[in-house]
């Protein structure tokens, strides 16, 4: 008896959060720092920063295959392969053979279980949500209304963006919010004329990428031990300055310095142990992924951080007499809504002249075209918007493949820089759908005997009218620039989960019948239970999802800790 | 069919470029859920008459520079055998490529050997390869042709003497800015398309 309650005390902490990945990270650290003793909880290995990021130096020629990946291990990863496909970055990418899924309809799955998780991956764009993409739902009557505006997070968008660290330009505009920025990264001659043309020509502007890359560290960056970006854009082979925000470089080491936090890797979250009584959560039940052996932690309050159906499975899983669907699940909302953003859809060409102009160094990140469709006065035959990511480059030697000719002159053609070529990818918003959904399997388990999730979801007919104008219109920018051979291109196979923007499958609302969770992310029937994940999301705007993220998520550990300490938790 | 496009753009959206040979193989990955690969994980993919023969080939692609001068020439910059590139071709073949590629590769691989390749004069075999590219021009699909190009290409201009010999190398450039192309000036390499 005596040893059960001393085994439950060692087990016993303020806060479990569950995921060490984007909102992992500022979960931990925001809690820690705050006072609370906090447990995170890891599914996958243990990665260090810099010493595990074992390919960031190599040179070209160090790999055997030159960074392509073979195809046995390409059979392994199917999924991921389609995005990471590199030899160096391999390691950082879930395997999808030894954590499968189901697929009613199409979706990319991709996935990083090990400490920090997709944070290592992100492409690192960072965007502040304007005021309408907190509105349009109700305006619309699609979906439920967040129960939060842009207002509600201006403090949080400061407060995480100067500890996070992005490069960009202020440009006062309304549907792109200005963030707290470092310099911004510099753009070629030929994406200079394309910003000129297009904003003499067409009216809309054009920026250079906000980036969570530090152009110029600040103390609270340096603290923590990371440093300037030396743009190699190895990026995917994990950054050794720390120069790209992720958890593992950042706030992980903060949430660290508070000597409060703990990490347990290896501990898949089975399910949140219910006490019925007080219709409270008392901890988590997690089986350790290489042992299978089966540990209890406690908490007052926990925060799931596992990632957008990581969280949500955690909920679907922990089934109970007051919630035989999934905990939290009174609306019958859970899984449902999953979004996305939609891309592989833009267009591209090529450009005479500045022949003479070059560049220096990788830069990691690129133009960006804000949203300029059902914006103002425009008004479009679908709703909501899209924005351009892009930028141009000249061809290297592996233009060499497709010219003709061999030999000596040629050999030497390919060691000059080649033409100048641009592209512009658009990113579409994806409306809520409650038939876009996960499930969980009835009779298809993985090797730790949970059921496998079951994606059931699509574009819709609003998200494909939309495509239309993003080819449309990328081509029309890049004529006006005077840009020739441009072609504009869809790509149909393009499954929704591609853009590893999933979101929404337990989404925010003011009334639980409709929605999964509160305007403090905490879920409606569940008090101490808080998703500040990507499964929150109401709508899915049209601009990178993260920033929005660890703000929502930095504002629910502040909310949590008040309420803990006014015992309302 | 075109996975391979929407790849690129999300390399594109990443700061990243692909280079072709990954462009194909990427056009391989659509097809992984439903073709196994050749299964050959060790061992040799080319008999040592094709290792020869291909050597050949790709010296013929990126031939070995040499400065003017009958007394001492001396070497201007490496060729596909200097870095390797037959060595290359073989791992490739053997772990990235489908059976389909794969036999389009031997295929192309027998008809110059039926041709007596290695015997021809460089004359001889140079026109045989310009017939060849010609050829290749005309089929959409992967040809002998192309795979040989990309692999040539990939294997030297990856190489440590193919890059260092070839381009300005910057694996730490510390700075991104836009400048202006100095005479003669060689491409910049980062280092980053692996």
């Amino acid at each position: 008896m005596n040893l059960n309650l001393k085994a439950d005390k060692d087990q016993t902490y303020d806060a479990i959060v569950v995921g060490s990945g984007m909102t992992g990270g500022w979960a931990a650290k925001e809690l820690a720092e705050k006072g609370l003793k906090v447990l995170v909880l890891e599914r996958g290995y243990e990665l260090k920063h810099v010493e595990d990021y074992k390919t960031a130096f190599s040179d070209p020629w160090e790999f055997e295959h030159r960074g392509k990946i073979p195809i046995v291990a390409a059979e392994e990863h199917y999924a991921t392969m389609y995005f990471s496909a590199k030899e160096g970055s391999q390691f950082f990418f879930t395997n999808d053979k030894e954590n499968p899924y189901v697929q009613k309809r199409p979706f990319n799955w991709i996935r990083a279980y090990h400490t920090g998780g997709k944070s290592l991956l992100w492409g690192k764009h960072t965007y502040r949500w304007n005021e309408e993409d907190f509105l349009a739902n109700a305006k619309q009557g699609l979906g439920v209304d967040w129960p939060i505006r842009y207002a509600d997070l201006v403090p949080w968008y400061n407060y995480v963006e100067k500890f996070v660290g992005i490069s960009g330009q202020a440009e006062g505009l309304a549907v792109l919010p200005d963030s707290n920025f470092l310099p911004p990264m510099a753009m070629t001659a030929p994406e200079l004329h394309l910003k000129k043309s297009v904003a003499q020509k067409l009216n809309r502007p054009i920026t250079i990428g906000r980036v969570a890359h530090l152009t110029k560290p600040q103390p609270v960056h340096s603290a923590v031990g990371r440093a300037t970006c030396q743009f190699r854009n190895r990026c995917t082979r994990g950054c050794p300055f720390g120069a790209y925000f992720s958890s593992l470089a950042a706030t992980l080491p903060a949430a660290r310095r508070t000597n409060r936090v703990t990490i347990v890797h290896n501990a898949i979250v089975k399910e949140i142990i219910l006490d019925d009584k007080a219709q409270k959560a008392k901890g988590v039940r997690v089986i350790d992924q290489n042992t299978m052996e089966v540990r209890d932690f406690y908490a007052k309050v926990l925060f799931l951080n596992a990632g957008t159906i990581g969280s949500t499975s955690i909920l679907m899983n922990s089934k109970s007499a007051r919630f035989p669907t999934g905990l939290g699940n009174d609306s019958d909302q859970l899984g449902r809504n999953l979004m996305d953003h939609h891309l592989a859809i833009g267009a591209r060409g090529d450009i005479d002249g500045f022949e003479d102009d070059y560049f220096f160094g990788a830069r990691p990140g690129s133009l960006y075209i804000p949203r300029f469709r059902n914006w103002g006065t425009d008004k479009r035959s679908y709703l909501r918007g899209f924005g351009y990511q892009g930028g141009a480059t000249r061809a290297d030697w592996s233009r060499g493949a497709a010219e003709t000719g061999f030999g000596a002159d040629f050999k030497k053609k390919m060691t000059q820089p080649g033409p100048w070529k641009i592209n512009l990818s658009g990113f579409g918003e994806v409306l809520p759908d409650p038939n876009n959904r996960f499930t969980l399997s009835n009779d298809q388990t993985d090797k730790w005997s949970l059921p496998q999730v079951v994606f059931d979801a699509d574009f819709g007919e609003n998200e494909r009218a939309m495509r239309k104008d993003i080819m449309n219109d990328g081509a029309e920018m890049l004529e006006a620039a005077g840009f020739k051979n441009v072609v504009a291109y869809d790509n149909p196979v393009a499954h929704m989960g591609l853009g590893i923007h999933e979101m929404g499958t337990a989404r925010m609302g003011k009334d639980p019948k409709t929605s999964i969770l509160n305007k403090f992310n905490q879920v409606h029937a569940c008090k101490n239970v808080f998703v500040t994940d990507g499964s929150a999301m109401t709508s899915a705007s049209n601009v990178n999802p993260s920033l929005t993220y660890m703000a929502l998520t930095a504002r629910a550990a502040s909310y949590a800790v008040e309420q803990l300490k006014a015992r309302n938790l | 069919m075109n996975r391979r496009q929407a790849v690129t753009q999300v390399a594109w959206m990443l700061g990243g470029v692909f280079s072709a040979p990954t462009l194909q193989a990427m056009n391989r990955w659509e097809q992984i859920a439903k073709t196994t690969s050749a299964g050959t994980p060790t061992g040799k993919f080319l008999s040592e008459t094709q290792h020869e023969l291909m050597g050949r080939v790709a010296e013929l692609i990126i031939p070995r520079t040499v400065s003017p001068g009958v007394e001492s020439p001396r070497v201007e910059s490496p060729g596909a055998l200097d870095a390797g590139v037959p060595d290359f071709m073989d791992v490739m073949l053997r772990d990235c490529y489908t059976k389909a590629a794969q036999d389009i590769f031997l295929a192309g691989v027998s008809d110059l050997e039926r041709k007596n390749f290695v015997t021809l004069s460089t004359d001889q075999q140079t026109a045989l390869l310009k017939q060849i590219e010609a050829d290749a021009q005309k089929s959409t699909n992967p040809t002998f042709w192309l795979i040989t190009k990309e692999l040539t290409l990939l294997g030297y201009f990856t190489s440590e003497v193919g890059v260092k010999a070839s381009f300005d190398y910057q694996p730490i450039p510390g700075k991104f800015e836009a400048i202006k192309i100095k005479p003669g000036q060689k491409d910049f390499m980062y280092g980053n398309q692996a």
